[in-house]
């Protein structure tokens, strides 16, 4: 929670406009995974662990955390922050979480891109020279691993 | 021989194709691909041109291309019956010609009819069809393409 706090008390870097438009994003909280970048509204995030608050992501109730890299064709991740969901039962594992920042537009994803990133992505963000994929949560949650399957009881 | 009209030809692989320039929205140099995971076979990336993102289809699986790129062709082309702009990255010069179209026959894969200019004969590219061959999901599993 602190970190995610610390975030908020940063300045907001606002990107340039782009023409198409999807929808209005809030803020955004921006993280690398596997080497790359990635984006989540911040309205979806309860808070953001460090990799030595493990245990308390095992204490949460539901699903397990998931190694977002790897997910998404990555390869294994290194996981040392968990970006968890609210209302606090599930947390995607990362390899850093950079900053928030405002964006007010969210670019559709290509008509082409018609395979499993529809699901992944709401959309792209275009960010500081970089092209940000903006994570679809609703579908993570959803995806996610459970506990259960993974042969993990709930503690 | 059936139409008399502005025809763009570049090369593709080992061959010289042609597509109609109303199809061709402008030729642009090598820009940076932005590369997010996806799940699209055939697709590397996106451009951005004038603040819309294009997606960049890489045609060397099909076409054999070389490595080396010196203009994307921006396109457009129906793909899963919606009309899209695709940047196809070229190796070579394009040029912007007048001849005469010719039909083909239909069960001649990737080309549309063949191009009668300057003595020379070049296949028209059936983008619609490439668009189709080329860029499908991947069973699943994400594409990584290079920056």
């Amino acid at each position: 929670m602190e970190a995610l706090k610390e975030m908020e008390r940063r300045p907001l870097f606002v990107s340039r406009s782009v023409k198409p438009v999807a929808a209005t994003a809030g803020p955004v909280i921006l993280f690398t995974a596997g080497g790359k970048r990635f984006a989540i509204e911040a309205s979806e995030v309860e808070e953001i662990r460090d990799r030595d608050d493990r245990t308390a992501i095992r204490k949460l109730k539901g699903p397990e955390a998931i190694d977002f890299a790897l997910q998404v064709g990555l390869g294994a991740g290194i996981l040392e922050r968990f970006v968890v969901l609210k209302p606090g039962d599930f947390s995607l594992g990362v390899t850093d979480v950079e900053r928030m920042t405002l964006l007010p537009k969210v670019v559709p994803l290509p008509g082409l891109f018609r395979g499993a990133e529809r699901q992944w992505y709401r959309g792209l963000l275009v960010l500081e020279n970089d092209v940000i994929p903006l994570v679809r949560t609703e579908y993570w949650r959803k995806s996610a691993p459970r506990r259960e399957d993974l042969g993990v009881a709930h503690e | 021989m059936n139409d008399t009209t502005r025809f763009v030809t570049f090369p593709l692989g080992d061959e010289r194709y042609a597509l109609d320039s109303s199809q061709v929205k402008e030729l642009i140099m090598p820009s940076r691909v932005y590369s997010f995971p996806h799940a699209m076979r055939s697709l590397e990336g996106v451009l951005i041109r004038r603040g819309t993102v294009i997606p960049v289809c890489d045609l060397r699986g099909a076409f054999g291309q070389g490595t080396e790129r010196n203009l994307y062709v921006i396109a457009r082309c129906n793909y899963a019956g919606r009309a899209e702009t695709v940047a196809i990255p070229v190796s070579g010069d394009c040029q912007l010609v007048q001849g005469q179209r010719e039909e083909t026959p239909s069960e001649v894969t990737f080309v549309a009819g063949l191009l009668h200019t300057g003595g020379k004969t070049v296949p028209l590219l059936n983008l619609d069809q490439v668009m189709a061959h080329c860029i499908q999901p991947a069973n699943g599993l994400a594409s990584e393409a290079r920056r």
